[in-house]
C-alpha cells in the first residue's frame, strides 16, 4: 500500500574472533540469565502491567486472549523442532513432556484446550479463536519469528531461548490474582491454564537451566545463550506491542503533510525526511485515523467495506503499524 | 523504487524529481574539516534572489518535487530567506532548513515558521564544546543547543545530523543522549564522505573497523531501547565493501541547484571535469534537469562499464558515487572503488590501513 522513499540505513557489526576469555562460573552465568528476565521479560510491558493493575477493558482482554492463542499454538511446534535437534534419548523423553503439556495426551486436555476454555470465559467464540482469523499481523510475525529462531539455531540456543519459563511461574501467580480481583466477569474455569503453568513452568525451567549451564562451557557459547534468551524476551515484548497497538487511536502526525489526488497518485504523505505514496486503500485508511477510532475499529470498518474482508483486515493492521513506524501516524 | 533494468540505451528512464536541494549560498561561519563545499567555493557568490528561487520552486513542484531542502553553506545567510521559505510554502513544497544553527535567533526562526517552514535539520560536530571546536574551527556548541531548544519550542520537528569520523565516533552514546535530550525525532549519524575537504583530511578522519563496529552496536542497542529519536546510521562506504546508492541514482530523484544557479545531480558534481551543466540563469529548471548533457552523462545504467554492467547489484547502488570514482581513479565513469569488486579497490584498502594522524587542514574562510 505504500512506497517509502529516501530511505538509507545500513548496518554493520563485528564479532570478536580468537576468543580466549574465561567462561563465566555457573552461578555468574545463571545470574546473567536471570538478569535478562529482570530487565526484559514482558511482565514489565505496559500492557501486562495494566492487565495486572486491572485497567484493561473487556475488549483489550479479548484481543490479548485471541492473539496469544496463536503463540500458544507455536509452542508445541517449536518444542517438536527442539526434539528433532536432540541426539540424546533422555533429552527427548524429557522434552516431549512439554508437547504433552500443551497438546494434551489425548483430545480434550492440555494447555491449548485450556486456552480455548479461557477464550470462552472471556466471551469469545472458541472456533473464531482457533482459526486465527483475528490474529494481528504483528503478533503473527513475532510468533513465527520464534519458530524460525528455533529452526535456525542449534539445540543449545533453542533451549536457552525457552528459559523465559524461569520468569513465567511468577507472572502466572500475579495474573491469577489480578483476574480474580479485577476481572470477575471471567469465570474461574478460564483461569485453569494459568494455574497449570504455575507448576509446569518452574519444573521445565529448572531442567532447561541445568541443561544450558552444563552444555555452555565456554564464554562464546554462554553468550550465545544470553543472546538467545534476550531475543526471546524481545519476541514476547513485540507480541504485546502489537496487541497494544491494536487499541491505540492513531492520528496523522502534526508534521505530516497529506497531499491528495495528484496525477498518477492517490495520496502522498510528506514528512521531514521522507515521502510515502499511498494507493487508494491506504488513503482511505488514513482518512479513518481521526484520533478517536482504534486500529481495530479502523480495520473492522475496512473489513465491512471491502470484498476480500479477512485480507483487508490484516493489511489494514500491517499498514497502520508501518505508518506509525514511519512517523506518518502517531498513536 | 522501480529498477532500471529494462531501460534501453537510447531512452533513459524518465526521472521524477522528488527533492530539490536549494543551495542558497556557500558562505558559512564554520570551517569544518570535512566541508562538502567545493574546494574553490570561495569564488562563487550567490546569484539567485528570493523571487528567482520562488520561481524555481514553482517549476520544481510542477516536475513532481515534494521536498525542498534549504541548505548551503549556511542558508540563513541568504538575505531573502523569509521570502524563499514563504515561496516554498506557496509552491506546496515541504521545506526543510538545513543549518548549523549559529546565525538565527528565536525571533528569526519564529518568522520562518510563520512563513511556512516545516522542519529543521541541525548539524552537530560533537557532543561537547571541545570536540565541536576542534572540528568546526570555531566555538559554536552552546549556540547550537539554544537553537535546538528554539526549534522544539516553536513546535518544529528537529533532525540532528552529525558527521561521524575518528575523532567523534567514540562519543556516539553521548550524541544519542544529546539528540534525545533535545527532543529530536531523528538522529543521522553519517560517516564522513571522503571527497572535497574530507579527502584532504582522510587519514585523520577515517575510523577503524573496530570503532565502526562498536558504534553500530551502540546504535543497535539504542534503537531497541527507545523508539525516538529514529537513528539513521549511514555506514562508512570505505568499510562497507559495497558502494552507497549515491543520491538514489544520478539525476533520478534529487536535483541540486547551486548558489550560482547551476543545476547538478549532487552538490559535489561540479568537481567532475568535462561535464556540461546548465544554469537556471539561462534556461528553465526543467531543461537544466532533464536535458543538460552533464545530467544525462550517468543517468540510468547504459553508461555502466564492467564490473557494474553485469552486476545484479547495479539496480541497488547504480555503480556508486561518481565523484568518489573520479577523486580516487581519475575516471568518473569507473566503478566506485568503495566496491570490493572494483579493480581500484586497493586504494580504499590502503586508506583504511593508514594509521597515522596528520594535522587537520581547516577550510579557509571565504
Amino acid at each position: 500500500m505504500s512506497e517509502s522513499l529516501n530511505e538509507s540505513s545500513i548496518e554493520n557489526s563485528g564479532e570478536n574472533s580468537g576468543d580466549d576469555r574465561p567462561p563465566w562460573s555457573a552461578s555468574e552465568f545463571e545470574a546473567r540469565l536471570r538478569q535478562i528476565g529482570v530487565e526484559r521479560y514482558h511482565d514489565h510491558h505496559p500492557f501486562n502491567q495494566r492487565m495486572h493493575e486491572g485497567t484493561l477493558s473487556r475488549q483489550q482482554i479479548q484481543t490479548w486472549v485471541c492473539n496469544r492463542y496463536y503463540y500458544q499454538t507455536r509452542i508445541p511446534i517449536k518444542d517438536a523442532l527442539i526434539i528433532a535437534k536432540a541426539r540424546d534419548p533422555q533429552f527427548r523423553r524429557e522434552w516431549v513432556r512439554r508437547i504433552h503439556d500443551h497438546d494434551g495426551v489425548e483430545q480434550g486436555d492440555g494447555g491449548l484446550e485450556l486456552w480455548l476454555v479461557l477464550a470462552d470465559a472471556v466471551g469469545l467464540h472458541r472456533d473464531e479463536v482457533a482459526n486465527f482469523d483475528r490474529v494481528l499481523p504483528g503478533v503473527r510475525r513475532a510468533c513465527d519469528a520464534y519458530v524460525e529462531f528455533v529452526e535456525g539455531h542449534d539445540l543449545l540456543e533453542s533451549v536457552a531461548s525457552s528459559l523465559t519459563e524461569m520468569f513465567a511461574g511468577n507472572i502466572m501467580k500475579v495474573r491469577i490474582a489480578a483476574f480474580e480481583r479485577h476481572y470477575p466477569w471471567v469465570t474461574v474455569d478460564g483461569l485453569r491454564y494459568f494455574q497449570s503453568r504455575t507448576t509446569q513452568a518452574p519444573r521445565d525451567a529448572a531442567w532447561g537451566l541445568a541443561y544450558v549451564i552444563e552444555h555452555a562451557t565456554n564464554r562464546s557459547d554462554q553468550e550465545r545463550c544470553t543472546r538467545a534468551l534476550t531475543r526471546k524476551c524481545e519476541i514476547l515484548w513485540s507480541l504485546l506491542d502489537a496487541v497494544e497497538a491494536a487499541h491505540a487511536r492513531p492520528s496523522l502526525s502534526v508534521h505530516a503533510q497529506l497531499r491528495r489526488a495528484e496525477p498518477g497518485r492517490d495520496a502522498t504523505v510528506v514528512l521531514p525526511e521522507r515521502a510515502v505514496e499511498l494507493n487508494a486503500t491506504g488513503a482511505e485508511i488514513l482518512e479513518l485515523c481521526d484520533g478517536d477510532r482504534t486500529a481495530l475499529d479502523i480495520a473492522e470498518e475496512l473489513r465491512k467495506r471491502h470484498a476480500d474482508s479477512d485480507r483487508v483486515w490484516n493489511d489494514a493492521h500491517a499498514f497502520l503499524d508501518e505508518m506509525e513506524r514511519l512517523g506518518v501516524l502517531t498513536a | 523504487m522501480s529498477s532500471s533494468v529494462a531501460v534501453k540505451a537510447d531512452s533513459p528512464r524518465m526521472p521524477r524529481m522528488y527533492n530539490l536541494v536549494a543551495e542558497l549560498t556557500y558562505r558559512c561561519p564554520l570551517r569544518c574539516v570535512y566541508c562538502s563545499n567545493p574546494l574553490d567555493y570561495a569564488g562563487t557568490r550567490e546569484r539567485l534572489d528570493g523571487a528567482r528561487w520562488g520561481d524555481l520552486f514553482d517549476e520544481a513542484a510542477a516536475l513532481g518535487a515534494l521536498h525542498v531542502g534549504l541548505t548551503g553553506g549556511e542558508p540563513t545567510l541568504h538575505p531573502d530567506l523569509v521570502e524563499i521559505v514563504s515561496r516554498a510554502a506557496e509552491a506546496n513544497l515541504y521545506s526543510h532548513l538545513i543549518t548549523a544553527g549559529t546565525t538565527l535567533d528565536r525571533d528569526g526562526l519564529a518568522t520562518l515558521r510563520a512563513a511556512g517552514l516545516r522542519s529543521v535539520q541541525l548539524s552537530f560536530q560533537d557532543a561537547d564544546v571541545a570536540g565541536s571546536e576542534q572540528i568546526a574551527g570555531v566555538d559554536v556548541f552552546e549556540k547550537k543547543l539554544d537553537f535546538a531548544r528554539n526549534v522544539r519550542a516553536l513546535g518544529l520537528p528537529l533532525c540532528v545530523n552529525v558527521v561521524i569520523h575518528r575523532e567523534n565516533i567514540e562519543r556516539v552514546p553521548e550524541l544519542i543522549d544529546l539528540a534525545r535530550r533535545l527532543d529530536a525525532h531523528r538522529l543521522e549519524l553519517a560517516n564522513t564522505q571522503y571527497y572535497g575537504w574530507a579527502l584532504a583530511n582522510r587519514a585523520a578522519l577515517l575510523p577503524s573497523r573496530d570503532q565502526l563496529a562498536r558504534a553500530a552496536r551502540v546504535v543497535e542497542v539504542a534503537r531497541r531501547e527507545h523508539r525516538t529519536p529514529e537513528i539513521v546510521y549511514v555506514l562508512a562506504d570505505y568499510h562497507a565493501g559495497r558502494p552507497k546508492p549515491c543520491m538514489g541514482g544520478w539525476g533520478q530523484r534529487i536535483c541540486v541547484v547551486a548558489p550560482d544557479g547551476h543545476v547538478l545531480p549532487c552538490h559535489a558534481a561540479a568537481s567532475l571535469p568535462d561535464l556540461e551543466f546548465w544554469s537556471v540563469e539561462q534556461r528553465s529548471l526543467a531543461e537544466c534537469w532533464l536535458d543538460a548533457p552533464g545530467m544525462n552523462a550517468f543517468r540510468g545504467d547504459a553508461w555502466l562499464a564492467e564490473p557494474c554492467r553485469s552486476c545484479p547489484e547495479r539496480v541497488r547502488d547504480f555503480g556508486g558515487c561518481r565523484c568518489q570514482a573520479f577523486a580516487l581513479t581519475g575516471d568518473a565513469s569507473a566503478t566506485d572503488p568503495a566496491c570490493d569488486l572494483s579493480p581500484h579497490h586497493q586504494v580504499v584498502v590502503d586508506a583504511r590501513n593508514e594509521a597515522n594522524t596528520p594535522p587537520l587542514v581547516y577550510r579557509g574562510t571565504g
